[in-house]
């Protein structure tokens, strides 16, 4: 529930009770068109954004499933194919080592924004000083774009002018520090990129969640004699359990749509070591005008997310019932 | 009675000449939105402005992938642009959807069948009508060479064969330099193994990258020419190829820190604006061949003109390419870059450096000998999506130290089949 | 006697704690430091750079203090840099995104609140459904859209106009939109509608005498979201638009991907700068009601 007080809500008290025998004698009466608007004005508000959303999301979906059936090649074309395309795009090594990005970099990086984001935040809710400072430190990188984010970090892990550069100019002539480079660590420089984006977006939620669990509840376990530690995982951690949820999803999102990220961090190299299935679906489609194999490679990567969604939307169903059956 | 006659030829005059009236448009969609290729679309834009037309353009930013984006979009949207820099098959692809001008009543009356290299015909006319203009040449198959770190190494001229190269180089590392400066992307990467299999066999370039034939591409010629690209990788480069870009790659031949680079011509646009002086600071050099004789392998950016149905943009369509066809624009959107001028009848003895007239040399004996080719690395021969699967297997050959020259050959080859 | 025996068992147990908490202070300052230096470093880089000059970048690395305080690269980056077809610098960029992303901002923001006062006060048959159906959208990814976005503004005859990516990104935004004020305003008690339902409050009275009021947090959270995600936003911004009317986005990647020639790094650290003000600026003086309204909604 809100931290909302009984207090915001004074004016409307202050409302008179109207005269209520003439108001529903009023509504009792023939419908007016007044009457017939304000009905139907909810479904009328919801409407447009209902068709535009609706166009967006399944139209477009069910159009890009089509295309993947079809001869389209340089721009769309209608004659109907088969499953052609998903053969010819499983059979590709690229796609393979993209897909495999995806899903590594999916789990470590949601899991490692997470844990950062709840350590940032349990640290913060120890009543430091300088809270705002904190917070807005670990929030700004929200503020730019992933173009940005990738570019001033690549220039950051360039060996030739960023960290490795720096550090060896002060003295330490050995150091390295090569991820974009390699071609087994690159794809941990895109993921500790991603994380520094993202965690201030966890941190900010978990700040939220922590500030709201009920103080007695705390208090009480202190009472028993739990030790802080104790008392976080047994007590606190729990009741914020929905928003780990939460900031799952949104950071989910995110991981699906990598795209800018990689083009500038790495542009997919060394090699084709870290190209995601976003840079290659949009390969096939603009620069190879290959647009059914690039429709079959967006239709699986929605399938990856409905592999994650849809037992989250089970889950939520299942838990809303539950709460339905113990109310009741 | 006389007048109002007169006033209705009059009338009748202007209507049929209306076309005239129009008051010519464009807007060129491309890719070269930064830099010293900025500079030059902008002078183009200049010359159509004094010609009376009304410019336009949209450069679009980052790869060339969004400007393909950007151009789909616009097609789909029934808004095809009116001019937009495409090159090589995909003109012709594009061509197939039957949206293209024509600009053949202006080729003819110009006369651009017989000053364009026959190379280039094909690609502008790819069903035998002119739907694009070609705005230079480049050449791709150039070594230069940094003077000071060559005399250093002693190593006396460029190495005309792959046997002299390795040589070289061997001089090279004994005197504690790097032999090829090289940064690795997939473009880069294939720049060099083209040449490289250019150099050893002009058999196997035109079955292999002007082809397609992945026979070709399983055969001992092209695991020889993956031998030499392996030797060259582990030995003659260094190793810090990948995230390495551009300017610093320029870097190591102008601070002698490297003996050669291989690299199209507008390393020459490059080598300028970095200050470095033909003959003084760098050499340029055919890159190595091992038959013996002047090869070509030809690069060409081009402006291709889509079907308009507004008078004022089909005249700014024929302005444009006669403007781009023009010997002056030739000269000078070509003089600082390296490129030379897809016109072979433009005198290069003024602006143009000793490099870029040996350039057009080598590219009228490359015609007459038969051995001027279309570059594959850059998108002039086969179709993007072989193309990107070759690329793939060459830029992981380079930065996978464990896969043999058999293994890559024969996933050049497995890659290509996938795609048809 | 036993008192002080009892005094110094007290004192020496409270001097431990003491030492413990001091201990335990300093871990977690030390830990808030240890991350601020790594969030900041790419921030310090771009700042430092906006006033170093290229030379001493190309020489000393991109980490660095400046040697010589240098402003030449902001108004290069501002008005001057060749970059995007003239030789303007970015400022026409900037307000070709400031006249995109405020009215899609704003109005996705309404109708967001719109759809989540519609879906979480006035349920009916389907409206869960509805509500999934709608959150969905969170999820599509741009290239899928792409085409299918160009037809139809194509047919709409919005094509390559600043209303037609007003559309693209309102359409995009109402996904998150409605789903942030959705779940904020499920935490209204019902009872408060149903009172004023009594009093005889219509559809438009309830929402612009008790809805809108309490909605600042939420509406504070929708638009840093949505302002942000537009104006950072490149793809669409660059495909659907052509010639002078390209967003700032475009200059930006421009200037950071430039292929061939040496890379200034003064003006793209200036260019980065003033590109991401806007959304600084909102996160900066937006971050307390950022968190306040996702405390309050958000968080389902």
């Amino acid at each position: 529930m809100g931290n909302m007080s009984r207090a915001d809500f004074r004016f409307i008290e202050a409302c008179p009770m109207a005269n209520v025998s003439a108001f529903n004698n009023a509504m009792a009466s023939a419908p007016t068109w007044r009457g017939v608007l304000r009905k139907w004005a909810p479904i009328l508000i919801i409407t447009p954004s209902l068709l535009v959303s609706f166009i967006y999301v399944f139209v477009f979906t069910l159009w890009t499933f089509y295309i993947s059936l079809s001869d389209s090649s340089l721009l769309p074309s209608y004659g109907f194919v088969g499953f052609q395309a998903y053969a010819d795009l499983w059979a590709n090594q690229r796609w393979k080592i993209a897909y495999e990005n995806l899903f590594f970099f999916s789990a470590i990086y949601v899991v490692v924004s997470l844990a950062v984001g709840l350590a940032l935040a349990i640290a913060i809710d120890q009543r430091v000083r300088g809270e705002a400072l904190w917070r807005t430190i670990f929030l700004y990188p929200l503020a730019v774009s992933f173009v940005v984010t990738g570019t001033v970090w690549s220039w950051l892990y360039s060996p030739n002018a960023g960290i490795e550069f720096f550090v060896r100019s002060l003295g330490w002539s050995d150091f390295t520090f090569r991820l974009t480079t390699n071609r087994d660590l690159a794809i941990y420089a895109i993921i500790a990129t991603g994380v520094w984006q993202s965690t201030g977006f966890a941190m900010a939620l978990f700040l939220a969640g922590l500030r709201s669990v009920d103080p007695d509840i705390v208090k009480a376990a202190q009472i028993d004699g739990a030790s802080r530690f104790r008392t976080y995982r047994k007590v606190i951690l729990p009741s914020i359990a929905p928003i780990f949820i939460a900031v799952a999803v949104v950071l989910l999102q995110f991981a699906i749509k990598t795209f800018d990220l990689v083009v500038a961090l790495t542009g997919g190299g060394p090699g084709i070591a870290t190209t995601f299935p976003a840079n290659y679906v949009y390969d096939l489609m603009f620069q190879r005008g290959q647009i059914n194999i690039g429709a079959a490679g967006a239709i699986m990567m929605l399938a990856a997310l409905a592999v994650v969604l849809v037992p989250y939307a089970l889950w939520t169903v299942w838990r809303h019932r539950r709460e339905v059956a113990a109310r009741g | 009675m006389l007048t109002r006659k007169v006033a209705a030829v009059g009338a009748a005059i202007c209507l049929l000449t209306g076309a005239a009236y129009a008051e010519p448009k464009t807007n060129l969609l491309h890719q070269w939105s930064q830099g010293s290729d900025a500079a030059a679309i902008a002078k183009l834009g200049e010359m159509f402005t004094a010609a009376g037309g009304k410019w336009e353009q949209t450069p679009i930013s980052g790869h060339t992938a969004n400007t393909l984006a950007k151009l789909r979009a616009d097609v789909i949207a029934g808004n095809a642009p009116p001019a937009v820099q495409l090159k090589g098959p995909e003109i012709a692809e594009w061509n197939q959807t039957g949206k293209m001008a024509n600009l053949d009543d202006l080729a003819t009356k110009e006369g651009w069948d017989k000053v364009v290299a026959p190379e280039l015909l094909p690609v502008m006319k790819p069903a035998g009508h002119w739907v694009a203009a070609p705005m230079n040449i480049h050449r791709i198959n150039w070594i230069w060479g940094s003077t000071k770190a060559m005399e250093k190494a002693g190593i006396k001229e460029l190495p005309k064969t792959w046997a002299e190269f390795n040589a070289d180089c061997e001089k090279a590392i004994a005197a504690k330099l790097i032999c090829l400066a090289h940064f690795s992307q997939d473009w880069t990467d294939a720049t060099v193994f083209e040449v490289i299999v250019y150099g050893q066999s002009l058999d196997l370039f035109k079955k292999a990258f002007v082809e397609g034939d992945t026979a070709a591409m399983r055969s001992p010629a092209m695991v020889d020419a993956f031998k030499e690209f392996r030797l060259i990788v582990d030995k003659y480069m260094d190793p810090a190829i990948a995230g390495r870009d551009y300017d610093t790659t320029t870097g190591m031949i102008a601070k002698n820190q490297a003996a050669f680079m291989i690299m199209g011509d507008w390393q020459i646009g490059i080598f300028k604006a970095a200050g470095l002086k033909e003959g003084a600071d760098y050499v340029c050099s055919q890159a190595p061949t091992d038959w013996a004789k002047p090869g070509f392998i030809l690069n060409s950016d081009s402006v291709a003109f889509f079907e308009q149905s507004d008078p004022d943009y089909i005249e700014g369509q024929k302005l444009l390419a006669h403007l781009i066809m023009s010997p002056k624009f030739q000269t000078v959107f070509n003089e600082t870059k390296g490129s030379i001028p897809a016109r072979l009848d433009v005198d290069l003895s003024n602006g143009f450096n000793a490099c870029q007239q040996m350039s057009q040399k080598d590219l009228q004996a490359s015609i007459k000998d038969g051995t001027l080719v279309r570059s594959m690395a850059h998108n002039m021969t086969i179709l993007q999506k072989y193309r990107g699967a070759i690329m793939e297997v060459i830029t992981t050959f380079v930065n996978d130290p464990k896969m043999t020259p058999e293994q890559a050959a024969n996933a050049m080859a497995d890659a290509v089949e996938a795609q048809k | 006697m036993a008192d002080v025996a009892l005094n110094a068992e007290y004192l020496a147990a409270s001097r431990a704690e003491s030492r413990r908490y001091l201990w335990s202070r300093i871990g977690v300052y030390g830990f808030l430091a240890i991350f601020a230096l790594i969030y900041l470093l790419p921030l310090f880089v771009v700042v430092a750079n906006s006033f170093r000059s290229l030379p001493e970048i190309t020489h000393n690395g991109l980490i660095g203090l400046p040697h010589d305080l240098t402003l030449r690269a902001w108004p290069q980056a501002w008005s001057k840099f060749c970059v995007s077809g003239a030789c303007a610098g970015i400022q026409r960029n900037f307000y070709n995104s400031l006249m995109m992303t405020i009215p899609a901002t704003v109005i996705s923001t309404l109708l967001g609140a719109l759809n989540g006062y519609v879906l979480s006060k006035w349920r009916f048959r389907g409206s869960e459904l509805l509500f999934v159906c709608i959150t969905l959208g969170v999820f599509m990814p741009g290239q899928i859209a792409l085409m299918p976005w160009a037809f139809i503004l194509g047919r709409l005859h919005l094509s390559n106009t600043i209303y037609g990516l007003i559309l693209v990104h309102v359409a995009q935004g109402l996904s998150f939109t409605t789903l942030f004020c959705r779940n904020y305003y499920v935490n209204i008690p019902d009872d408060l509608i149903k009172a004023a339902r009594i009093d005889g409050a219509g559809f438009w009275r309830i929402f612009f005498k008790i809805v809108l009021p309490l909605s600042p947090p939420i509406l504070i959270v929708t638009v840093i979201w949505q302002f942000t995600g537009i104006w950072n936003e490149y793809l669409f911004g660059v495909v659907f638009t052509s010639g002078p009317q390209q967003p700032v986005t475009a200059a930006l990647v421009a200037l950071s991907t430039n292929q061939m020639n040496a890379r200034a790094y003064d003006v793209a650290s200036a260019a980065v700068l003033i590109g991401a003000l806007p959304p600084l600026l909102i996160y900066f003086f937006g971050g307390r009601y950022f968190v306040r309204g996702l405390t309050q909604g958000a968080v389902k």
